[in-house]
Order: structure tokens, then sequence, then C-alpha cells
């Protein structure tokens, strides 16, 4: 087993709309992926659809060996999925330790990796008690995004994490997701309208155009940068 | 999840009726007057009496599908307004006997008594603060109340046999299934042109999102106690109608277990179609009092049954249903046309200060959000706040935008003390809020909340649908440039994130504000896009003298806009200067923008990369 994540020829949408068309992708075991592209092209809709909140019209999924086509979020998720929505979807009334803990099987984790997530968002030092909802925007990104992490995920998903957040934590989020990626081989899908924090977490990216996947490349190329440029110019 | 969306689609759904011709409408109209000019002679006397009961219980049906189907108001409640008029034609025909000047004053009673309580009830439903349980639980505590107080009238409201016998309208059969017919024709056309126009969208885009509706300048409490107290004085006229047919009025018609079959009939026939419930009421009121005979037990048990059923499996209702064959499904796309610069009052020279904040504070509790803010921004300028995430930029500009957020000091718009006033009031100084999450209205094609936002600058119409859609020329660029002014016709709730940010501040440009507060205007747009709305900005504050204070992350973009920039650090303003003194300070770069994406050596290839 050496994919973490493959896609089979997957269309689906909203109701009668279709908005993903005949898409396949493989996200290997230890690789990182980054899916760009203008707005309303279908970059949430193919999370959506990896996750089991959308109903596929064809085509299937599979996660770390298992064909998840038909499966329920709640399932997918415990196969060791993270996965960071772009909609702030924290638990607006619980405490950040309770946003954090929820996910943890075991209490006794927490102390440690909760350790780890204060090196990458120090902001949450002594406000384990406060309530999520009270938190700034960006602050709340933050808590989605360490949510994400603290569950030490095989997979880990993301859709816009660097949105509202300030310039020096997107720099060390970046740099914490290429550490998580070295020590446990994490794969990685993400999608991204900052090219910089893209280029710099993953190994291939994808342009999506329309619901199509129209171009991609390594990011390490040089130019890189430049022709995913192309495809964002109106 | 699923259910929800579903639930809140169910009245924008393609209905049967929305996209008829005229001609077609008018057709169904003449239809519906010949057959309640028909009816009493081709039904037998009990049908004639079952139904004009029905055409009664009809309005106030239709009342309800108003407040829940459109402005997403459950009441449970609506009976009591029935009951009032019902109680009001009893005791004042009982009492003061039949006679003309008795009529005007159980008139009198019926709208006067409904109004008042309508009026009372929707003020402590929706009063600025109000929670939002707050108007379904006053929905069940009215019909409770009412019925207790009309039990417990001893011989002077019947106690619980009500009053019977008094003398009423000398009308014939014929006569009264005419007045019942047409008033219920009447009711429903009247409503129907209601909630088809352009002012009837205010009614689903308060259920979708009232604290945008604040923010375009609608007065959402007023507007829905409003309608709530309209909408009782409907019932309470049917009531009164049907108190005086029948000759019989009872504590059951105050009670909450009639209020709950009006919510019943709305449900089974199509909440939110209008002229569902108004079919739907009739037809269960006429089979239930033929089959309520025969099997008197088994048809509540039925109607409870069909009810679960319909809710779990026909969220839409059973009538649409039986309707569909026959939908034409044709949503009409306005025309996108530039609004003629009105009589606007572009600022000039010598106005004071377009934004002025002095010495505000803002705590929750012991904490401190704000301290000791004071500055000023004018005319024409482009203000770049920047700081960490938790610095207390939003609160900034919640504290700006609505008087009621502020712990202590003073805010300004053009020499405007905002004082304590809400949202709707600061936006009528010339205030536009774009927020951090898209904020826009779910249910509404993109078209109709462009529209909605306009409505402080044009009143929308009560009676019609306009063919055309009038927006400032800054606006139409800016939907140009999102390709939004292709998808006119797509629900919000549709729309890509991205989409809904330009949406959003599409639609706060629409208001023609003269202060601007944008919360990150480009989160979640690509950079080239950025860099087409930044000039949109710019040419604003340029041409149109707009003074716009901006919330940004993306200090490449601060850098190409800003006039000037303001940096806020745990809630205290710690630099004014301008762009590049405040980019390329020490300090800035220490506690925000860090060292190597943006600022420290290997910047360059990246920079490039993005720029």
């Amino acid at each position: 087993m050496n994919t973490a994540l493959r896609l089979d020829q997957v269309s689906s949408g909203y109701g009668a709309a279709i908005v993903l068309r005949d898409i396949s992708l493989e996200v290997g075991m230890d690789e990182s992926i980054a899916i760009m592209g203008k707005n309303g092209m279908g970059k949430s809709t193919l999370l959506k659809t990896i996750m089991g909140y959308l109903p596929k019209k064809s085509g299937s999924v599979f996660l770390l060996g298992e064909n998840i086509s038909s499966w329920k979020p709640y399932r997918i998720a415990r196969l060791g999925v993270g996965y960071a929505a772009q909609e702030h979807s924290i638990f607006a009334d619980l405490s950040v330790y309770d946003n954090l803990s929820l996910g943890l099987k075991n209490l006794l984790y927490f102390k440690g990796r909760f350790d780890e997530i204060l090196r990458l968002f120090p902001v949450f030092e002594d406000r384990l008690a406060q309530q999520a909802g009270t938190l700034s925007g960006g602050e709340q990104k933050m808590l989605l995004v360490a949510r994400t992490l603290i569950l030490h995920p095989k997979v880990i998903i993301l859709d816009e994490i660097t949105e509202g957040l300030q310039p020096s934590v997107i720099e060390r989020l970046a740099a914490a997701l290429v550490y998580e990626r070295k020590r446990s081989g994490t794969s990685m899908l993400i999608i991204e309208q900052n090219i910089p924090f893209a280029l710099k977490v993953a190994d291939r990216y994808l342009i999506m155009k329309q619901g199509e996947l129209i171009d991609r490349g390594n990011t390490g190329d040089p130019g890189a940068a430049a022709s995913v440029l192309r495809h964002f110019q109106l | 999840m699923a259910s929800l969306a579903q639930e809140k689609r169910a009245p924008g759904a393609p209905s049967f009726l929305s996209g008829l011709k005229p001609g077609r409408a008018s057709l169904i109209a003449l239809a519906g007057l010949a057959l309640v000019g028909a009816g009493p002679f081709v039904t037998d006397a009990y049908l004639t009496n079952t139904l004009i009961k029905a055409f009664f219980f009809g309005i106030a049906a239709i009342t309800v599908d108003i407040l829940w189907g459109y402005a997403g108001y459950l009441t449970f409640g609506q009976s009591v307004f029935f009951g009032i008029g019902a109680y009001s034609a009893g005791l004042v025909f009982t009492y003061q006997g039949f006679s003309g000047m008795s009529i005007a004053l159980a008139l009198g009673a019926a709208v006067g008594a409904a109004a008042i309580l309508g009026f009372l009830a929707g003020w402590l439903s929706f009063y600025r603060g109000a929670a939002p349980f707050f108007a379904s639980i006053i929905s069940l505590v009215l019909p409770i109340a009412m019925s207790q107080l009309a039990l417990s009238g001893g011989s002077f409201t019947g106690s619980s046999s009500g009053l019977t016998g008094f003398e009423s309208f000398d009308f014939s059969m014929e006569e009264w299934f005419w007045i019942a017919g047409y008033s219920l024709m009447a009711c429903g056309l009247l409503g129907w042109k209601l909630v088809n126009s352009d002012a009837g969208r205010i009614l689903t885009s308060m259920r979708d999102n009232s604290n945008r509706c604040a923010y375009l300048g609608i007065n959402t409490s007023a507007i829905n106690t409003a309608l709530l107290a309209a909408c009782a004085i409907a019932a309470s006229l049917a009531g009164f109608g049907y108190g005086s047919f029948s000759c019989v009025v009872a504590p059951e018609l105050l009670g909450f277990s009639l209020g709950t079959e009006f919510i019943v009939w709305v449900a089974l026939s199509g909440r939110g179609t209008l002229w569902g419930p108004l079919v739907g009421t009739v037809l269960f009121n006429v089979t239930s009092s033929y089959l309520s005979g025969s099997m008197p037990f088994m048809w509540q048990l039925l109607l409870g049954f069909s009810f679960v059923l319909v809710i779990i499996l026909l969220p839409g209702g059973l009538i649409p249903l039986l309707a569909r064959p026959f939908a034409v499904n044709k949503k009409s796309v306005p025309e996108l046309v530039e609004a003629r610069p009105g009589e606007k009052a572009l600022p000039e020279k010598g106005w004071p200060h377009a934004i002025e904040m002095n010495r505000v504070y803002k705590k929750y509790g012991s904490l401190s959000v704000l301290r000791d803010i004071t500055f000023h921004a004018e005319s024409g300028e482009l203000v770049g706040i920047i700081g960490p995430n938790g610095a207390g930029k939003t609160t900034l500009m919640r504290c700006l935008s609505d008087g009621g957020e502020r712990t202590d000091g003073l805010v300004k718009i053009y020499g405007n003390d905002i004082e304590r006033f809400p949202p709707e009031q600061c936006v009528r100084f010339g205030l536009g809020r774009k927020f951090q999450n898209a904020n826009i209205f779910d249910s509404l094609t993109v078209a109709e909340c462009l529209r909605l936002a306009r409505s402080i600058k044009e009143r929308p119409s009560f009676l019609e649908k306009k063919r055309t859609l009038a927006l400032p020329p800054y606006v139409l660029d800016v939907l140009r440039l999102t390709d939004l002014d292709k998808k006119l016709p797509v629900p919000a709730r549709d729309l890509s994130h991205g989409e809904q940010q330009a949406l959003e501040l599409a639609m706060v440009l629409a208001l023609e504000p003269l202060v601007i507060l944008l919360d990150e205007p480009t989160a979640g747009l690509t950079k080239a896009e950025r860099t087409r709305i930044g000039k949109v900005l710019v040419s604003l504050a340029r041409d149109h003298g707009l003074c716009c204070l901006l919330v940004e992350h993306d200090l490449d973009f601060v850098k190409e806009i800003a006039t000037r920039v303001i940096v806020l650090h745990q809630g205290c303003i710690i630099m004014q200067d301008t762009v590049d003194r405040v980019v390329d300070s020490e300090l800035v770069r220490s506690i925000y923008a860090g060292t190597d994406f943006y600022a420290g050596p290997g910047r360059k290839g990246l920079r490039e990369g993005a720029a």
C-alpha cells in the first residue's frame, strides 16, 4: 500500500448541477499535494466529496486501502483523516480545551500534544478555558488547524487554512506541516490561494478549472510559481 | 444539516405559479371567481356550511404561511387572533344587540385588540437583543393564556361552552359562501403579491440573516413587528367572519390546538407557497368534516401520521407535488443597469473627519479588548489596519458600526455622534461594513441579494418585481471582475467561498457608503482578483471621496492600495505611519510579519512568485 488517497473518475455536485467531472488523482503515502485554482471551480466541493459530505454521482474513492466511496463522514474520519473545512466550523459554545480534546481517543495524550500545538500557536497558552466562539476570527482558524493536527492524522486535508492568518503565523504553520511530514510521514491534500505557502508545503500541485484538473507540476521545478500564476490571470 | 438545508430550501423552490405569465394567472383567478360563484348551487347545505368555515380558516392559514413559510417565524398562536375576532363578534352581539353601531364596535374591537396584542407580541419577540427563541415561546404562551382567560370569564364569556345563539348578520348561505370565498381569494391574492414583490424578499432575508439586514440599514424588528400585527389583524377579521357566521364562539378558537392545526395544514399542503395552504386548508377541512363523522378517532390518528410522514418524506408539502406536472420552472433574471447618480452627498472640503474615534474602550468583563483608541481618517483615504490575530481589529470595526458595542469613548462619522444607535441607524450615516466571514442571504439569489442591498436607496415595491436592477457603476465593476454578473439567478448558498466574499463586497458597495469598513475584503480571492478589486477601491477613494478602513493580512495588498497604516497590538494602537515605514519597521516585523516568507532572506523567490 503506497497510495494514501486515490480518486477514480469521481463526479459530484449539488442537486442537478455537476460541479466535478471525472476527477482522478492519487496522493502517495508521505506525499503532499496542493490543489489551486480560481474561485468557484470546485476545489472545496472536491474535498467535501472525499470526506463524504456530498454524495458522489459516479466514481470511487480509496483511502488507506479502503474503498470509502459510500462511507459516512464519521467513519472516514475514524480511518485517520484530519479535515479542516473552510468555514469556521469550530464548536463555538465549547471551550478551547473541549474543542481540542473532543476527537482524542485517550486524554492521556492531551498534555504532550498540546505542548506541540503551543509551539505552533502560542496564543493558546493559558486560554484553554476560553469559550471558542469568543476567539477572534484568525484565532478560530488556528484552533481549527490545531484541532486537526492534535489527532496526529495519517492524512491531512486542509481547505484554505491560511485565510485570515497573520503572515508570521502562516510561515510557522508551513514549517510545522513540513516538519510533521518528515516526522510521521503524513499525507496531505491542501487547497490554497496563498501560492508561496502552497509551494512550500506541497510536492506537487494540481490546477482545477470548471471542475476538471487541467494542469499539474512539481513545486520544486524552476518556474513553478510562474506557471501556477498563469492560471490565476483573469 | 441536510434536513435543515432542505427546510430552508422549500420556500425558494421553483413553484408552480412563480413562472406564470400574467395571462395564465388571470385565467386561474377567473376560474377561482367562477368556482366560488357557482359553489353554493352545486354543493349541498352541509358541504356549503363546511366550506364557508374552511374559507375563514384558510385566511388564518395564509397568515401562518406568510409568518412561518416566508418570514421564518413559527407561530403556534395565530389561533389567538382568530379567536379574538370571533369573540369580538360574540361578545358585542350578545351584550350590545345587533345593530349598525354594534357591528362597527365589534369590528373595531376585532381589529384593535388584534393589532395591540400582535404588536405587543411582536415587540416582545423581536426587540433589539431578544433571543431567537423568545418568539416561539411567546407564541406558545399566548394561546394558553388567552384560552384560560376565556374559560375563567364565567357567564360573561360563557366559560367552556362559550357564547351561542347571538343575533348576527342576516345573510343567506349563498351570500355567506361568496363573502367567505371572495375574502379568501382576495387575501390570497394580496399575500401572493406581497411575497413575490421585491419587498417580499425582505421577509426571506430577515429569516436568513437578520444581522446582515441591519447592516444594510433594514430595521428588522420594526418590520417583523409590523408584519406580525398585520397578520394578526387579518386572522382576527377571518375570526370575526367565522364567529358571525356560525354564531358559536368557544375557547377552542383561542386555543393552542387550533394554532397547531394551522401549522399542520400549512406544513401538509406546502409551506412557503401560499397557494398550497390556501387550497390545502380547504381540502383538509372538508375531508376532516366527513371523515371525523364516520371515524372520529382514526381520523385524528391518520392526520397525525401523515403529518409526520410528510415532514420527513415531502418537506415541500403535498399540494405542490400534485401541481408539479404543470410547473413552469423559470426564474426571471433582472437586467443589470447603471444606477443614475442620485443626489448623493459627496464629502466636501471643510467637512469634519470621516471617521473619528476618541478614547474608545471595549471590555468584556475584566478583559480589555480595546484600550484608548484614538484616531481619525479623512475622506479619500484608504487606511490599512494590521496587527496580529486577536489584536482587536474586528472589535474596532464593530465599535465603529454599532453604537451599542463600545464600553466607553466617542465615535463620530462625518461629525455625527453614533451614540448608542443600532447598526441600521449607523448605516444611514453613510457607513458600510463587510464582515470577515461572508455575510449574505443564503436562500436568495445573487440578484435578490443585490436588490435588498439597495433597499435604503431605492425602496423596493410591495406590488411588483422589477425587471431591471440598477446598481452604481463600481458595483457593476466588482460583479464583472468576479464573474458574478453571470450568476445572477444562482442562490447565494451555491456560490463558492470566494464568490460569496465578492458578493458581500458588492452588496456593501451598493449602499453607496461614504465610509466603508472592510474586514479582509479579499480573503478567499485569488491574487489577480485582489489586484482588480484593489483598483476599484482606490478609484472609489480618489473619485468618490470614499473613506475606507481596511483590515488585511496581505501586506502586499495593503502596500498597493493603502495611503496610511495603523498597527494594532493587544488592543492598542502602537503605530500610525505611511505604508512603507510601517511594513519595514522592526516592530511590525517582530510581532507580525515574520522573517522568512515576506521579509527575511529567501523571500525574494517566493515574493516574485506571488507578485
